[in-house]
């Protein structure tokens, strides 16, 4: 068994005073290292909420606890990266300073922070786009350059709270092949959040089902199919199909 | 597309000018009350030399009333943004003090500083600040509330936020301000001229005023038209390289 890169422990989240709203309630999994798990659930069940206690930008209620790479996840750290939706990218910033960005806050050293971009950028297919501002790149590249912006700090974790919910049908296909490769070219552990069924059957190891609010996990699937995992012949796989029945049924979509 | 935005106001400029030539001639103008443009523009060439004289004593006022109100704008900003006890404190006070119609506080100016520089360089400086801090709160508060969570997920420190993040976020709102504020200084400073100067356009309109010299009272509002023309623009210049402002 590999350590554990995420452990979440009877985590509740409650939001308000007066009006006490309760987004999560007893939230507990864990993700191995090097696993790509997704959270599925309906929109306003709390999984923003989950995922913003495990970057540690939010705290849980008392009693809840959450382990990244084997520490206690009190408040951010390098070994998590989060990529929200609405992209990163500061628009008066080009594509490589965006990227630079997080190194240079964390005042790592200049030769390391070149280093790090020059071996980012051809990854990220970037390489001719480093002096291009955000609002000259399409959709796909902005998300692309957004991923730099948190791969820069080396962080073992990734969590992408539906990073490419804003695209079209087509770039996002696109850009989760593009993410299955960076994951498995780079190993690390990601979590991502999305509503989209087929998107967390094709790319994950595990789906982890959520209730509607407030957020419980109502059941964690392990999708065995077979990897590397291909647009055409994994959702062609005789699985593939009884996978996304089984969990719209779970979601209550049929 | 350039040449229209240069060429087009100035036909409807030259249509106006016409239009005051005829009518003062048609309608039998008397012209003490307003003379024809043709005279007002032969008062400006007679007197360029003064003009631009009293222009340059005016433009000073102006810039350096326009700088402190700038940098004091900017510093109030942040001050009333970062420090909530001056927010709560001086920032009503000073939105209490813009209903006051400041002119009514040039007098004062001139009793307390004399007839020189100093009590138009506040005039100015007092029509031309608030716009200035108006623009810094509103673009410091309008940082998008993302990037914030994404400076603190990188750990930024919030002096590092603050630099890197919220000032240039908020640039442009704070150029909106310096834009707003630019005519307002020029306002301040002919003000302060009308109630007590010995030199300035605004103590020449006085003065061409008092001599039943309307054309040369008309030459000096051109000339501070022009000026507030020119001063606008260069500050418009300026705001264009924050162009990030239109994303």
């Amino acid at each position: 068994m590999v350590a554990g890169a995420i452990s979440v422990h009877q985590v509740s989240k409650t939001f308000g005073d007066a009006h006490p709203l309760r987004a999560l309630d007893g939230v507990a999994f864990e993700i191995p290292q090097g696993q790509f798990v997704s959270v599925l659930g309906p929109s306003g069940c709390g999984k923003s909420t989950l995922l913003r206690i495990i970057a540690g930008l939010i705290a849980p209620d008392a009693g809840g606890r959450v382990e990244v790479m084997g520490h206690a996840q009190r408040a951010p750290s390098d070994d998590v990266g989060v990529l929200f939706q609405t992209h990163n990218m500061l628009p008066w910033l080009t594509v490589e300073q965006n990227i630079r960005l997080a190194a240079e806050v964390r005042r790592l050293p200049q030769a390391e922070v070149r280093a790090r971009v020059d071996q980012m950028l051809p990854v990220l297919r970037l390489d001719g786009f480093r002096t291009l501002y955000p609002h000259q790149l399409s959709g796909g590249m902005r998300q692309r350059a957004a991923l730099g912006q948190i791969l820069v700090l080396l962080p073992q974790v990734l969590l992408l709270d539906e990073p490419f919910g804003a695209l079209d049908a087509l770039t996002r296909d696109q850009l989760n092949v593009e993410l299955l490769r960076l994951w498995q070219e780079l190993r690390k552990t990601v979590l991502l959040i999305t509503h989209s069924i087929a998107e967390a059957v094709f790319l994950s190891d595990r789906v982890l089902v959520m209730s509607d609010r407030p957020g419980r996990i109502l059941e964690d699937v392990t999708i065995a199919l077979p990897r590397p995992r291909d647009p055409q012949a994994t959702k062609e796989h005789a699985d593939f199909a009884r996978y996304v029945v089984h969990l719209q049924k779970r979601m209550g979509v049929t | 597309m350039r040449w229209r935005e240069i060429v087009e106001p100035a036909i409807l400029l030259l249509v106006l000018a016409l239009l005051w030539e005829k009518a003062v001639v048609i309608f039998g103008i008397k012209q003490y009350l307003l003379p024809p443009l043709s005279q007002v523009l032969d008062a400006l060439w007679q007197n360029r030399a003064m003009i631009l004289e009293q222009t340059w004593v005016t433009t000073v006022e102006i810039l350096i009333g326009y700088f402190w109100a700038v940098v004091g704008g900017i510093l109030l900003g942040l001050a009333i943004f970062a420090w909530p006890p001056v927010r709560r404190t001086l920032y009503p006070l000073i939105v209490l003090f813009q209903g006051l119609p400041k002119v009514a506080l040039a007098p004062l100016f001139v009793v307390w500083f004399g007839y020189g520089l100093a009590s138009k360089v506040l005039m100015a400086f007092l029509f031309a600040f608030f716009p200035v801090v108006v623009g810094t709160l509103g673009g410091l508060a309008g940082t998008p509330a993302h990037l914030i969570e994404h400076f603190r997920a990188i750990r930024a420190s919030p002096m590092t936020t603050f630099l890197r993040l919220r000032i240039p976020a908020a640039l442009p709102s704070i150029m909106d301000g310096c834009k707003t504020a630019m005519p307002l200084a020029v306002i301040g400073a002919v003000v302060g001229e009308f109630v007590g100067a010995e030199n300035g356009l605004g103590h020449l309109i006085l003065a061409a005023n008092a001599n039943a010299r309307t054309d040369l009272m008309f030459a000096a509002l051109i000339a501070i038209s022009a000026l507030a023309g020119v001063l606008y623009l260069l500050v418009e210049l300026a705001a264009n390289r924050i162009w990030w402002r239109a994303l």
